[in-house]
């Protein structure tokens, strides 16, 4: 493992076999820094998504290699890549997807729970700081299909962040956002970025939000433009 | 830790649509209800079949049958290992009855099953009064034995039948004989054996068993009458009933007995068949129904656990992103139809106990029956549990299977 990376990808390439086999991700090799904050950003059907959730782990149908942590993620099973996630990996989706029977404070808690690593009152009060450093501590006990698109895509960066995972996806986090809420969302990264290490991958369209993050790896057509 | 996580959201899925987790719920609790109804029921049934049966017919019947004894006499003498050669066996003279009863009562009194014996000498008689005549047959009985084998002294309409026991001249007739006969209480009867010997009875009790072949045709007398009748010495009997502790091991006691008497021992079920077979096939209708309704109402909890799962499809989607891995998608799934088992399981438990317990109560005025018979076993009650919670266990396995199948990059990118 090299000091200073976080992940890597190796010679990634993947097909589509529906309707008929397409080459959607040619060859891509990248490294990103621990602490680095880099946009994904291409036209769509750049195979941008696809590129972010292979190196999720979640779809494992490619070729190459990913290596997060200094832990080479290809060919392990899925079981083994869900307990990874859990430890190692935040999630930020472009439609929140929290639990909607659940308060804001017990979705945040959730990936903690299943990881199982601290008592409940300490996920609890973990949770709860990053409700609060969120500003929605007001919202905590709120079930959370009550709260507003903001604040839910907010509760799921809290969520993201519980077990303080290496890395960050966000899929669009600010997809849905207005541009006030877009600011916060994207202050939230740069902060989490500078001052935990923790590294940030955000595939967006949203140029400014790109501009101003470390890097932009744009793709085009299955490869990597720069 | 992550169990309890599972098992908060499967409650949480489950009080976020609580009228189709009621449905789900009822429908096990009517499967369990009417299975434990219609066993009840059953058993009660064929209980009443039984007991109505076992009114005249003992567990075991010993008598002495008459060709079957005559055909190698010689090979029981000289054993296997010598050839006998017989020709042309004919059977020139027999003995009817069993002469040296006591003997074969003390081996039979040894056998550990038996619970009940009685003598008996039945004779094929002629009842007549004036110009009636009818064919019957007449019972010797040992009064007290007969009656705590049979419960006979139950079915006495009129009069009494421990009477018997020191009235040599008295007879206890069938209702149906004695209304043909057109004879009451009090009333005397004619009875004349094949040989001609003739004597008069008095009568001292009509019974009704609501067996019309036996009600229609037999008359009780003291055993000491009947050998006088036929004249035949003290420890004459024609034949010997023998109850066991569980009448379902009738047979098991019969191939004991068999060695050491030396007669015919028939178990009820080898002479009426058809008792068993009904017994049997009720049994079978029960099961069949109940197991019917279990399914379907699997079908039915199946169907929930289904919508349920294309539901929270996305949840399940983010569950895995999450981390949660595919036995805990199962766990979370499983544990929501299993909530729904035990809980219509118990539910169906006490719904199936009230509604026995109303059927019980029913009117129905049959033969000896005042109300429909209802059996209260605890075999069917747990029975009924154990299938409930294997059908709502394997009706909510498939689905939570397919929830854990769920890819979440396909779900989550849409």
């Amino acid at each position: 493992m090299r000091e200073g990376i976080a992940l890597s990808a190796r010679s990634i390439s993947k097909y589509f076999h529906v309707p008929e086999t397409f080459q959607v991700l040619k060859d891509i090799s990248f490294d990103v820094k621990k602490g680095e904050f880099l946009s994904l950003i291409g036209k769509s059907g750049s195979g941008k998504s696809t590129l972010l959730y292979l190196l999720s782990t979640m779809d494992t149908d490619y070729t190459g290699e990913i290596i997060i942590n200094g832990e080479c993620l290809t060919g392990l099973s899925q079981n083994k890549l869900a307990a990874f996630r859990n430890a190692h990996i935040g999630f930020v989706f472009q439609f929140h997807y929290l639990l909607p029977e659940f308060t804001a404070l017990e979705n945040v808690m959730l990936p903690a729970l299943k990881l199982g690593r601290k008592s409940q009152e300490e996920i609890r009060e973990d949770a709860f700081t990053n409700l609060k450093m969120l500003g929605l501590e007001a919202q905590a006990l709120k079930q959370s299909n009550k709260l507003s698109g903001g604040q839910q895509q907010r509760v799921a960066i809290a969520r993201a962040l519980i077990n303080q995972p290496a890395v960050i996806m966000g899929d669009e986090p600010t997809g849905n956002l207005d541009s006030k809420n877009t600011d916060i969302v994207f202050d939230i990264f740069r902060q989490l970025a500078v001052e935990r290490g923790q590294t940030i991958i955000a595939v967006t369209h949203d140029d400014e939000f790109a501009r101003k993050s470390d890097r932009i790896l744009e793709l085009g057509d299955g490869r990597l433009l720069n | 830790m992550s169990r309890v996580t599972n098992l908060k959201i499967s409650l949480a899925h489950l009080t976020s649509r609580v009228k189709q987790t009621m449905v789900a719920i009822l429908s096990v609790t009517f499967g369990i209800s009417m299975y434990i109804f219609m066993n009840g029921f059953m058993t009660g049934v064929n209980d009443t079949q039984t007991d109505l049966a076992f009114s005249t017919l003992a567990h075991i019947h010993i008598y002495n049958d008459l060709p079957e004894d005559n055909t190698n006499l010689l090979q029981r003498n000289f054993g296997t290992d010598k050839l006998v050669n017989l020709r042309s066996a004919k059977v020139i003279q027999y003995t009817e009855g069993i002469k040296n009863s006591a003997k074969v009562i003390a081996a039979i009194e040894d056998n550990p099953a038996v619970t009940g014996i009685t003598r008996q000498v039945n004779v094929n008689v002629f009842f007549r009064n004036g110009a009636t005549k009818l064919n019957g047959i007449l019972s010797g009985i040992d009064v007290k034995q007969e009656s705590a084998l049979f419960g006979t002294e139950q079915y006495i309409t009129h009069g009494s039948l421990s009477n018997l026991e020191y009235r040599g001249d008295g007879v206890v007739l069938g209702t149906g004989l004695a209304q043909k006969l057109s004879l009451s209480l009090d009333d005397n009867v004619t009875v004349t054996t094949a040989d001609g010997a003739s004597r008069n009875f008095k009568i001292i009790g009509i019974i009704k068993t609501t067996i019309a072949g036996v009600d229609n045709s037999k008359a009780y007398v003291n055993i000491s009458s009947a050998r006088q009748l036929i004249s035949k010495n003290k420890s004459y009997v024609t034949d010997i009933q023998v109850n066991v502790k569980n009448y379902n091991e009738s047979l098991e006691v019969a191939a004991q007995l068999a060695p050491k008497v030396g007669y015919k021992v028939e178990t009820w079920n080898e002479s009426n068949g058809q008792l068993q077979a009904g017994n049997d096939l009720r049994d079978i209708i029960a099961i069949a129904v109940s197991l019917t309704i279990l399914l379907v109402a699997g079908f039915g909890i199946f169907n929930i656990m289904n919508m349920t799962v294309n539901e929270k499809i996305k949840e399940i989607a983010i569950l895995k992103a999450m981390g949660f891995d595919g036995s805990d998608i199962v766990q979370i799934f499983l544990v929501q139809s299993i909530i729904i088992g035990v809980v219509g399981g118990f539910v169906g438990i006490i719904l199936g106990y009230i509604v026995s317990a109303l059927v019980s109560y029913v009117p129905f005025r049959v033969a000896t029956l005042d109300t429909l018979p209802m059996v209260y076993n605890a075999r069917d009650y747990i029975l009924a549990f154990i299938f409930g919670f294997i059908t709502t266990f394997l009706a909510g396995y498939l689905p939570a299977k397919k929830a854990s199948h769920v890819d979440p990059v396909e779900i989550i990118r849409g």
